[in-house]
């Protein structure tokens, strides 16, 4: 049976149907169905979305100070970007090493600790809730001072150490560590991309697993030929989004460095600057086309993905 | 038939040595576990001990409170001239709303991008896609400009309309990953049977989807809960204030804070969310028994 | 056909009791006004601006006032944004750093036009200039307050030295810390925190030479030399222990509890005359305040009574006058007084200072001294900040722990520092 879809134009219509169908007809039993699911979201899309979108646009090639209306500057805004900006630089190298560093490491946890929950042990829902409690805390004020009381120099990790004999530096302070404390702070809220994994897990049928079984498969080979191949949809999922999130990441850098980017700015991610200067300086059409351009990045890096995702990702369709 | 049944028996029967293996391979995979979950939550460990205790106390002591106390917690429920009951209402009806029209509508526009054939198609995808990646900083005072003048301003309008209009990319994207792991042959099966789109929506696709259709609620749910930013432009009167937006006027870096009442509101505020997780959590369980089922 | 003749009468009866209504009901709604006023603080403040917004809608019928309030770090992005959208609240609270922003781009409107709402008598003139901007008034000082060391006074009693005093210039802090290192008070407790990146200690060592932050005309008021000398200053105090490391004074970002005194890594810190109450309330020991330390014995008038806040009225409000005449309420009436107290500063009105000085308590007490007291520790008022100051010393913070953390030599910051602070003052437009 050749796989079809709804869409395709039926040119195969029994002969006693009613006479030749006009354009739009056609047109319609071929697109309607696609355009009507899509409604709301072409509602929400043109009507506030799109707005919105070309006006930030707009906003960077203007100098636009929020207290008054915006003044056309053309490519000033970039250009400065681009030659004079010693802070763009530098929230670049920030944000990148973050983006490098976190998520395999945040998708490596995710998806051991979903295989390990996926055996289905005893105490499993109290295990994978255990895990995702840390996920709840969000944009809680209270992180801030819980990973201060953590990674100080006077802090728990540090008493820790102790008792190995290390004295360590006071991670959260010092320029050289505080963007780890930062990176462990997204590690350890690997709950979300978990319970996709985990939902990805259970998705697969389980009678794949038997008949593989039968057939004298190794745990190990099951994982290899089913499990890893039929979660790459999930795992490229997880993959695209949890970057995209560590590009814009925001709300942990702002709360735990108070908004400052301190010490020395070695926490000053791509959006506390964009964030600093649109609300700290009053300079919104700068921080537009600092958007537009981390826009433009994370755009390549996912039509990359895309691109490239023909020769790993395997659909069932 | 036979041999499927010597098979099975050969499967089933262990030896002495792979049950020890089974179960020394388990219990290092709990004692893994044990020990992660300790560190997963030893912060949250500490902020429960913090919300005990006395406000000059908590910086500079260790984990065990010297004296238990319930003050913060009476403290922060009253703390502000609004009472908190009040904040999680607001929390709360923001975030069911939310659910629903995420859910529905996001369903809608994934099950359109991944099972539909349109014109246009992978170019409304990319669109789709692109708005995932704006940091929203920037469409900011843009959008405030257009609720203004929809008059939605001090309201839960902006905060949940959009939800019903399908704004959240992410869930779209991830309901079609899910989606098309789903095996088509089941479409095909409904469509010989003459059912149309919404039909296939509705009696096939949606339930097979709970995982997803779980995920994407739990997501939601705790996502909304924790929002500050969209709570903080559009809600001027205190009595629409969401419990996130409570918690951060407790702490004022030029005036004194309460981090007491903050702590013990942070925990309290834990409670819902994990409560909701707990409860859907079994949906995500209870998945594809039952795919393929129908070949 | 009887449908549509009542459907007319109907709708001309209607509109003829709506015009009735609106004629009759009219005088009665040009009395009932509704105001919006938006400020930063805490519950505290919070509890205390509402008992003032009660006081004034029980004097003035008719009128509501709706009050709303953020933490610091939340409240500018919302004023901006509300602001940027039209939406502004009529009274809103201001500050020195961003009142010159908000003035030059008619955001808030000027006030001397409404002198007689306001109806100040007897207000501290230095005080009315504190919220001028190009000469015209735009915003009304809430209180004065100064800068002040908080001092840990059980710290220095355990060091077996004398709290800074008057008298106490930046070369005596090597004598308190030695005290401190040789008592090794609380474990290695440092007697002062790192000053070198607060912007206000430096003005305040800039007035004591006879210089400034800033001209009048928005440039930098001092050197290059002068920025070396200054983190060379901070870089002694630090290599001879008595000062915090770099990485211990990083831990402040901001907020009262991770100041060094309420962390316990220092006896004293930089802050504000009006905060001693708040830093009390989180500090076990005993907390007083302090003058910014000397240059030399005879150096004086660094220090300056500056508004600590403001209530402006907005450029977009319909009801300036109305606005008006809550601000002066606020400012001016004793029983208002009395329930705001010296939590945002001392009263400016002189009235108002007679009657809450028997109702303030031990801690309010010794702020309410202490700024009366500076003597010729006082200078005058600067002109007002240009438009980019905030990025200054923002920029002041972040060279600071370069120099701390060893980064740059202080020869080379201070040359650095000049360079950045030219470039971002003259980016201001």
């Amino acid at each position: 049976m050749t796989t079809r879809s709804f869409g395709e134009t039926i040119t195969t219509a029994p002969k006693e149907r009613s006479p030749a169908r006009s354009t739009w007809q056609r047109l319609w039993s071929a697109n309607g169905p696609g355009y009507l699911f899509l409604l709301p979201w072409f509602i929400g899309f043109f009507g506030l979305t799109v707005g919105p979108i070309l006006s930030s646009f707009y906003l960077s090639f203007t100098d636009f100070n929020l207290l008054n209306p915006p003044k056309w500057v053309g490519l000033a805004n970039y250009t400065r970007i681009f030659t004079a900006d010693p802070k763009f630089v530098q929230s670049m190298r920030v944000t990148f090493f973050f983006v490098v560093f976190s998520v395999p490491l945040k998708l490596a946890f995710a998806l051991g600790v979903a295989l390990l929950l996926n055996r289905g042990m005893k105490g499993l829902p109290l295990y994978r809730a255990v895990f995702y409690l840390p996920s709840l805390l969000g944009a809680s004020v209270a992180i801030a001072v819980l990973w201060r009381q953590l990674f100080a120099g006077d802090g728990v990790v540090n008493d820790f150490l102790a008792l190995f004999g290390i004295q360590g530096p006071s991670w959260i302070s010092n320029p050289r560590f505080s963007l780890w404390t930062l990176i462990i702070l997204s590690i350890w809220q690997f709950g979300s991309p978990m319970i996709i994994f985990l939902a990805g897990l259970r998705q697969i049928p389980q009678d794949m697993y038997e008949a593989a079984s039968l057939d004298g498969a190794s745990k190990w080979r099951q994982f290899w030929k089913i499990t890893l191949p039929l979660l790459t949809p999930v795992v490229f999922f997880n993959a695209v989004i949890q970057t995209i999130e560590a590009f814009k990441s925001f709300t942990p850098a702002f709360i735990i460095s108070g908004g400052t980017g301190n010490p020395i700015n070695s926490t000053l991610f791509y959006t506390l600057y964009l964030y600093q200067e649109a609300f700290g300086f009053f300079r919104m059409g700068y921080a537009s086309a600092l958007a537009w351009i981390l826009l433009a990045i994370v755009a390549l890096f996912t039509a990359f993905s895309f691109l490239t995702s023909k020769y790993w990702v395997h659909y069932d369709d | 038939m036979t041999t499927d049944v010597h098979r099975l028996t050969v499967v089933t029967e262990e030896t002495g040595f792979t049950r020890f293996r089974r179960r020394f391979g388990s219990v290092i995979a709990h004692a893994l576990l044990v020990i992660a979950s300790i560190i997963m939550l030893y912060p949250l460990l500490w902020m429960l001990s913090a919300s005990f205790r006395p406000t000059d106390e908590i910086f500079n002591s260790g984990l065990w409170p010297s004296e238990f106390s319930l003050d913060a917690y009476f403290r922060g429920w009253k703390g502000l001239k609004v009472s908190f009951g009040t904040f999680f209402l607001n929390s709360f009806i923001i975030s069911i709303l939310s659910i629903a029209g995420n859910v529905f509508a996001c369903s809608l526009a994934a099950f359109a991008f991944a099972r539909l054939e349109f014109k246009g198609r992978k170019f409304w995808f990319a669109m789709m896609l692109g708005t995932l990646m704006l940091p929203y900083q920037v469409t900011l005072i843009p959008q405030y400009v257009l609720f203004l003048n929809l008059g939605w301003v001090n309201s839960f309008l902006p905060l949940v309309v959009p939800k019903f209009l399908a704004s959240d990319a992410f869930f779209i994207f991830l309901m079609v990953q899910f989606f098309r792991g789903i095996p088509k042959e089941l479409d095909e099966a409904a469509m010989m049977d003459g059912c149309s789109p919404w039909r296939i929506y509705w009696k096939v696709m949606l339930p097979l989807s709970q995982p997803v259709l779980a995920t994407a609620a739990i997501f939601t749910f705790i996502w909304t809960w924790d929002d500050f930013f969209g709570p903080l432009i559009y809600l001027n009167d205190m009595r629409q204030y969401t419990v996130t937006l409570g918690l951060r006027t407790f702490v004022d870096s030029t005036a004194e804070s309460d981090w007491g009442g903050l702590f013990a509101m942070s925990v309290l505020s834990l409670v819902p969310v994990f409560l909701f997780f707990l409860f859907f959590q079994r949906l995500l369980i209870e998945g594809i028994a039952t795919t393929g089922m129908k070949r | 056909m009887t449908i549509r003749i009542d459907r007319r009468q109907f709708l001309m009866g209607s509109t003829a009791l709506l015009a009735a209504g609106a004629v009759g009901v009219g005088p009665a709604l040009a009395q009932d006004t509704r105001m919006r006023l938006i400020f930063w603080g805490s519950q505290a403040r919070a509890d205390r601006t509402n008992g003032v917004t009660d006081l004034f809608e029980k004097a003035n019928a008719g009128t509501t006032i709706d009050t709303e309030f953020l933490a610091w770090n939340d409240y500018w992005p919302k004023l901006a944004t509300q602001t940027a959208g039209g939406n502004a609240p009529d009274v809103i609270q201001m500050d020195y750093r961003y009142i010159v922003e908000y003035a030059k781009r008619g955001a808030i409107a000027p006030l001397d036009d409404l002198s007689t709402q306001l109806a100040l008598k007897d207000f501290d003139q230095d005080q009315i200039d504190g919220g001028k901007v190009d000469g015209k008034l735009y915003g009304i000082s809430l209180g004065a307050n100064s800068v002040a060391l908080i001092v840990n006074t059980a710290a220095f009693q355990e060091a077996g030295v004398d709290v800074p005093g008057p008298a106490t210039t930046y070369e005596d802090l090597k004598t308190i810390g030695e005290a401190f290192k040789s008592k090794n008070v609380r474990g290695g407790m440092k007697a002062f925190q790192d000053g070198s990146g607060v912007e206000p200690a430096l003005e305040n060592w800039l007035r004591q030479q006879g210089k400034a932050l800033y001209t009048a005309d928005g440039k930098p008021g001092f050197t290059a030399e002068d920025l070396t000398a200054w983190f060379q200053l901070w870089a002694d105090l630090r290599d001879a222990g008595v000062i915090v490391s770099a990485d211990e004074q990083a831990l402040d970002t901001g907020p009262l509890e991770q100041t060094m005194v309420s962390l316990g890594k220092a006896a004293v810190t930089f802050a504000n005359s009006n905060q001693l109450v708040a830093f009390q309330a989180i500090n076990k020991d005993k907390l007083t305040l302090a003058n910014f330390p000397r240059l030399t014995a005879d150096s004086k008038g660094g220090h300056y009574r500056k508004p600590s806040m403001f209530w402006s009225i907005s450029g977009s409000s319909a009801i300036k006058d109305r606005a008006a005449e809550f601000v002066g309420f606020f400012v001016n009436d004793p029983e208002a007084g009395k329930v705001l107290g010296v939590e945002r500063g001392i009263p400016c009105s002189a009235a108002v200072r007679e009657a809450i000085t028997p109702t303030l308590d031990e801690g309010s007490q010794i702020a309410l001294k202490f700024v009366s007291g500076l003597g010729d520790l006082l200078g005058p008022l600067p002109p007002s900040p240009p438009a980019n100051a905030g990025e200054v010393a923002t920029a002041l913070l972040t060279k600071s722990q370069e120099v701390a953390f060893g980064q740059q030599s202080p020869t080379d910051a201070g040359p650095a520092f000049f360079q950045e602070a030219s470039e971002i003052l003259s980016r201001a437009g």
